[in-house]
């Protein structure tokens, strides 16, 4: 029996041979009697067994650091010293005096607002290699490719092309005359967030492309048809049938869009670290430098919880945004 | 198939191993030892264990090595939960972090046994309250290597003797290609370009700033200039150890300020490098910032006097000369040191340059204050210099922020 049966209620008698957990008993309990003597009862502790390891695990690394996490950031804390009680302390001084935090958390916002131009460049290349453009396929698989490649290998050689003594890029807008001294891409205070961003456009564009290619292929061939026997241009075609039908597929982009803001660890610590001074710190990467430079698990812990605030709020409104219901199994 | 006898014989066998293993454990005596990215000097490290196990029956020693960054998060997540390794190596200023805030075991006492062994300058470097808190494993300061043919190619005779001279020559030294010096930033190790104007960070109790001083404006406004023009590469601001290192072995930059280390990363990458071509020579005013590594015990050890006979025993003139032989590098053991330094006058007088210029005037050692918390300081001094020196805000206003921020910090701990 697979877990989609298992959730769906059986009528009463619609036994499917031996062993079917769901088969009547020859000689049933009277109603609300005996623990496991009820169907329902018996299939919810089995939907229950087998949640359980699950949910064990949910809760071990998930819910209790979460909760714990909220606790510390309301104690004065080290690994060498006992805790104790501070109040607000922690939040105070990060709304008061953390300007680092201040700067991780506009740079943070930059990146959530950069996940539209990817999703949007995404979107263009999918339109493209949808169309019957010749070689299609190799370009989908060129523009993919840069998904499945590990984020720690991507910023090495993207550091490299950014390099401003032998980088790529750099030798490319020298040879073309663009500019006459080398720029110091991730040296320079105003473009290595830039540079950081392109670089996470880049490694991630591709899986949008995925995800919004499958929802155009979705799409019935007959209602662009059918718009075409009726006249209508190819503009309103993409506006009235392409774009509300990719509707759930450009949730999906936001939404992992949203998260790879709040996770971009690996890219940005391998690029910057964070620098020049602060010009890219994200909340994530200013989170391990309290916990694991500075010592300071107290104030990570508040700044995680503002990060974990500001994740629920943004993912209200984008559920919200999607009609309410994003994430619902339909049956 | 198995009979029922069979399985009650393993069964009892089975129990009786179970009952007698703690017993063996019990007879055990275990020490873990946390290393810091010299994991290729496996073997000489094995050999030590198996030395030290020799003479010490029913020791085991679990070795364990982290690589750079990945050290400080390990040891103090082992903190937190309790089982911190009995001994670690730490490099720079951590020390002063874990030691003020109760994690290490005071040396004091023993140090009577291994004082005379060390360089005392160097032993120093361990000392807050008046308390050791480390032994040398192995030792390093800046120094100045200059490309002599980029110095002849600007007709430049001596390395400078000052810092004005020091970016002068860096001035007639840059060209569209080259830059004339650069410097690693790490660990305070950009603190004697401010230490030869007779700029300090603190007030000899360390308890509040003293670097927002006119001298020091107009320091980082003369480091932001050079900078701006070429004659002071950039990545001396946003390198890390690749980037200078890298830079200055590709043959384009006059000066690289950097300690021992970096000799043989540039040696390794410049073709370039022979005793014709590099110049070794102490910065200016002979300021040089250390950056060392020493072996401390955990106060959460739970064997403190096997842990302290270890570090002695691969401290002593023995093992410490194979880590110098091996990696031709100084260990604050001076026995040791003066053996290598003899050796490599001989053998590779390039070496012998840079090594000698290691144990010469380390009364001048700078950018090291006992703080407890060094590392929160840096992040409140370092971000800001940054904004000047790369252009973003004036000299004096970073001062001031930086001043604000560095108090803050002092105020907190």
């Amino acid at each position: 029996m697979t877990p989609s049966a298992l959730l769906r209620p059986l009528p009463p008698g619609e036994g499917r041979g031996e062993g079917d957990t769901a088969r009547p008993s020859p000689n049933p309990l009277p109603k609300g009697e005996g623990f496991l003597g009820r169907r329902r009862t018996r299939q919810s502790a089995l939907i229950a067994c087998f949640l359980l390891p699950s949910l064990a695990i949910f809760v071990l690394y998930r819910i209790l650091p979460l909760f714990w996490n909220v606790v510390l950031s309301f104690q004065s804390w080290s690994p060498t010293r006992p805790a104790h009680f501070v109040g607000w302390d922690n939040y105070q001084d990060l709304w008061s005096y953390d300007d680092v935090f201040w700067q991780a958390l506009t740079n943070t916002a930059i990146w959530i607002a950069a996940a539209p131009i990817a999703i949007i460049l995404a979107l263009a290349i999918a339109l493209l290699v949808n169309s019957d453009l010749r070689g299609a396929a190799v370009y989908r698989t060129i523009v993919f490719l840069s998904y499945p490649l590990m984020t720690v290998a991507v910023g090495i050689i993207w550091r490299w092309m950014y390099d401003e003594r032998g980088g790529l890029i750099n030798w490319a807008l020298r040879s073309a005359h663009l500019i006459d001294k080398p720029l110091g891409f991730l040296g320079s205070f105003d473009l290595a967030l830039p540079s950081v961003l392109l670089t996470d456009i880049w490694q991630v564009i591709g899986f949008y492309m995925i995800v919004l290619l499958t929802g155009l292929q979705s799409i019935p061939p007959h209602l662009y048809e059918a718009a075409r026997v009726d006249g209508v241009p190819a503009w309103a075609r993409f506006l009235r049938i392409t774009l509300p039908l990719l509707r759930p597929s450009l949730f999906l982009c936001a939404v992992i869009g949203l998260l790879n803001s709040f996770t971009s660890f690996d890219l940005v610590y391998i690029m910057t670290n964070g620098g020049p001074g602060h010009a890219t710190e994200l909340l994530i990467t200013y989170i391990y430098k309290l916990g694991f430079g500075q010592t300071r698990f107290d104030a990570a812990a508040a700044v995680t919880v503002v990060q974990f605030l500001l994740l629920l709020v943004l993912t209200f409104l984008a559920n919200r945004a999607a009609g309410g219901n994003a994430g619902a199994i339909e049956h | 198939m198995l009979g029922r006898r069979d399985v009650l014989g393993g069964g009892l066998a089975a129990a009786t191993t179970a009952l007698a293993t703690p017993a063996i454990a019990q007879s055990t005596k275990t020490l873990s030892f946390l290393t810091w990215n010299i994991i290729d000097q496996e073997q000489l490290i094995r050999n030590w264990i198996t030395a030290f196990k020799r003479v010490n029956s029913g020791v085991e020693i679990e070795w364990m090595d982290k690589k750079g960054p990945e050290l400080p998060p390990f040891y103090q997540t082992q903190l937190a939960a309790g089982t911190p390794p009995d001994i670690i190596d730490i490099q720079g200023e951590l020390w002063a972090e874990y030691a003020a805030n109760g994690a290490l075991l005071d040396l004091t006492p023993h140090m009577d046994e291994v004082k005379g062994r060390f360089n005392q300058d160097y032993l120093s470097g361990w000392v807050m309250d008046g308390k050791n808190w480390a032994l040398p494993f192995y030792i390093a300061k800046t120094l100045l290597f200059y490309n002599k043919t980029l110095f002849a190619k600007a007709g430049l005779a001596n390395p400078p003797a000052s810092f004005d001279e020091l970016l002068a020559q860096a001035g007639k030294i840059a060209t569209s290609e080259n830059t004339g010096f650069l410097t690693l930033n790490f660990d305070w190790l950009y603190w004697p370009l401010f230490a030869m104007n007779g700029v300090d960070l603190l007030t000899p109790d360390l308890k509040k700033p003293a670097f927002n001083t006119p001298a020091a404006v107009e320091v980082v406004e003369k480091l932001a200039r050079a900078s701006d023009s070429g004659a002071v590469n950039k990545i001396s601001w946003t390198g890390r150890w690749v980037e200078p290192n890298g830079a200055f072995a590709s043959g384009t930059v006059g000066m690289l300020h950097a300690h021992s280390a970096s000799y043989f990363f540039v040696k390794g990458q410049g073709a370039w490098v022979s005793p014709q071509t590099l110049g070794i020579a102490q910065a200016p005013g002979f300021y040089a910032t250390p950056t060392n590594h020493g072996f401390a015990i955990s106060k959460g050890s739970r064997n403190p006097e096997l842990a302290w006979k270890f570090i002695e025993f691969i401290t002593s003139d023995p093992q410490a000369g194979q880590l110098a032989t091996n990696r031709q590098i100084l260990t604050g053991n001076s026995n040791v040191d003066r053996a290598l330094l003899a050796r490599m006058q001989k053998e590779d007088p390039l070496v012998y340059s840079v090594l000698e210029t290691q144990v010469e005037h380390t009364d001048k050692l700078v950018g090291t204050w006992p703080l407890p918390n060094d590392s929160r300081v840096k992040d409140a001094f370092w971000p800001e210099l940054q904004n000047a020196l790369l252009g973003r805000k004036p000299a004096k206003q970073v001062l001031a922020d930086a001043e604000r921020r560095v108090a803050r910090e002092l105020s907190r701990a």
